[in-house]
């Protein structure tokens, strides 16, 4: 990875983040059934996930003392609805800088925190959404988000350049020109992950194949993206159980140790029309901190799960977190070099947001942990480093995690 | 998300630039101190720090950055308009200030990367709502 300098330095920062290597262990994963509209509320969604991730390591809902979800939504689980579900009432630690998208990364930086502090002993974070069941009254949902930014509803909304699948069509359309990346490159993104969720028995595309012939013969959804080149739209949710290293060692399954975090951003924020690096993402700048910190390279990486609310976005990330160079990910991801079985760089083992779920990430970090353990459905022989990265507006995030040696 | 995604010409941090529209003018904001033009407009120069910003009127040429062509309605003020090209144009004063526009007056699948387009100014409406001229962009030939 090159250092940031010259013309495209400025476009973006890493966040400064203290050493957290090793003094934070998640040791519980958990999911909620990923579903289409399945009629479910979030945190009972979140609930579900919850309860699962406790009897992974065998804690009592009374051992949580602290929980972290996503500040940024309004339908997250609150304590009051913890201790009424398990029917518990001891004081809980509470955070908002958890749940999914680019937090799914940087909340065991946070928890580290809380644990360091004596805030906190065993802190759970989750993230829910039952954005397929409210999705005819498009409450929710992150077309809600965006439409509200005043540029956005004076500059951009009146041309018709929105929702996301615009944004993202027109950016991969400006990496094709620039590089030569094509429809085959990013199809070999879409039939890896929907291969990796065939094998999945919780993924929502579990009993849809698809290959890349098919893929080239779908119509466009977005010119140049395909529907195929879009992340689902379901209800779900998934959580993760993280404690000091000292108890980690005492639960029922082997931990699996935070080794290093980054945190990126752009600073256009979220209008994507005005970043001057029209075709990176802040990976550029939150992957090498987290490498960095972990004292790894990319190519000590044994499984990658990334963000991947568009192929595009995947494609990107991973050139931009120094896998490839830049420019060079179309010809990276081609064949099966991104299958768990391809010996290249397994990715999105569980089908990612293409193809196992859109619940916002929090899953690739569930996978990646149980990748670490050697219990994934799609096994990389021997993984040993595992690595999320997030992507959402303006941030970019990496979660690089380590096996127990 | 149903409401009509017309712009509201009367707001404050964009009022210049509709109202530029409305007499055929494409107009940018531009610092006094520096030069550069500032895009979106905000209240200080990124570049020097400086808070005195003028609107000024430019060519109204540019080049296609990038677009994406909506073959499939995603959006409901947007239906019955596809297939439709939107994207960005780079500016001929600046190309680093991007537009975000409506390429019209040719078929989506005329335009390219890099072809030189200009502004045209017509009136954005939805439904039988009130209309708002803006700038949208048409090939140059
Ligand atoms: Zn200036």
């Amino acid at each position: 990875m090159a250092e940031m300098t010259g013309p495209d330095a400025d476009w973006g920062s890493a966040r400064e983040l203290d050493d957290v290597s090793h003094r934070v262990a998640i040791v519980g994963v958990g999911e909620a059934d990923h579903t289409r509209a399945s009629g479910r509320s979030a945190d009972a969604i979140a609930l579900q996930a919850v309860e699962r991730a406790l009897q992974d390591c065998g804690l009592e809902p009374a051992d949580v003392d602290g929980l972290m979800t996503s500040g940024g939504l309004d339908d997250q689980l609150t304590a009051e609805q913890f201790h009424a579900h398990f029917g518990t009432r001891h004081d809980l630690w509470i955070s908002g800088e958890g749940g999914g998208m680019a937090w799914a990364a940087t909340a065991p930086y946070r928890a580290a925190q809380a644990l360091a502090g004596g805030d906190a002993n065993v802190v759970i974070n989750t993230f829910a959404v039952a954005w397929a069941s409210q999705r005819d009254a498009m409450r929710g949902g992150p077309g809600e988000f965006h439409a509200r930014e005043p540029f956005k509803a004076q500059l951009e909304l009146p041309f018709g350049w929105f929702p996301q699948p615009v944004y993202f069509a027109t950016i991969a359309r400006r990496h094709m020109h620039e590089y030569g990346t094509s429809p085959h490159h990013l199809g070999a993104i879409a039939v890896a992950c929907r291969r990796h969720a065939n094998s999945h028995p919780g993924a929502v595309m579990r009993n849809k194949p698809l290959t890349l012939d098919e893929y080239l013969a779908r119509p466009m959804l977005v010119d140049p993206l395909r529907v195929e080149d879009c992340c689902l739209i379901s209800d779900g949710g998934a959580a993760y159980v993280m404690t000091c290293p000292e108890r980690a060692r005492d639960l029922r399954k082997p931990p699996v140790w935070v080794s290093g975090i980054g945190e990126g951003r752009s600073e256009a924020g979220t209008y994507w029309s005005q970043q001057r690096n029209f075709t990176s993402t802040p990976q550029v700048f939150s992957a090498p901190a987290a490498f960095r910190m972990a004292g790894i390279e990319p190519e000590d990486v044994d499984v990658l799960t990334l963000y991947d609310p568009f192929t595009i976005v995947a494609l990107m990330q991973i050139e931009d977190m120094g896998f490839c160079p830049k420019g060079e990910g179309g010809s990276f991801v081609v064949g099966d070099h991104l299958h768990f079985d391809g010996g290249g760089l397994p990715f999105n083992t569980h089908g990612g947001l293409l193809s196992h779920a859109y619940v916002l990430g929090i899953s690739h970090v569930v996978e990646v942990v149980r990748q670490l353990r050697g219990e994934a459905a799609c096994q990389v022989a021997g993984a040993r480093v595992g690595v999320y990265g997030g992507y959402t507006g303006h941030l970019a995030s990496t979660l690089v995690l380590e096996g127990d040696a | 998300m149903s409401a009509s995604p017309l712009p509201d010409p009367t707001l404050e941090i964009t009022r210049p630039f509709f109202e530029g529209a409305a007499r055929r003018e494409l107009r940018i904001p531009r610092c006094r101190a520096c030069g550069v033009l500032v895009w979106y407009p905000r209240p200080r120069c990124p570049a020097c720090d400086a808070d005195a910003l003028a609107w000024n009127t430019l060519s109204g040429r540019g080049t296609v950055f990038s677009f994406a062509v909506v073959r499939r309605a995603l959006w409901k003020p947007f239906a019955d308009r596809v297939p439709y090209a939107t994207g960005l144009v780079a500016l001929e004063e600046d190309r680093d200030v991007r537009l975000v526009t409506t390429f019209v007056h040719c078929s989506p699948e005329e335009l390219a990367i890099d072809q030189p387009v200009r502004a045209v100014f017509e009136p954005l409406r939805f439904g039988d709502g009130p209309e708002v001229v803006v700038p949208l962009f048409a090939p140059l030939a």
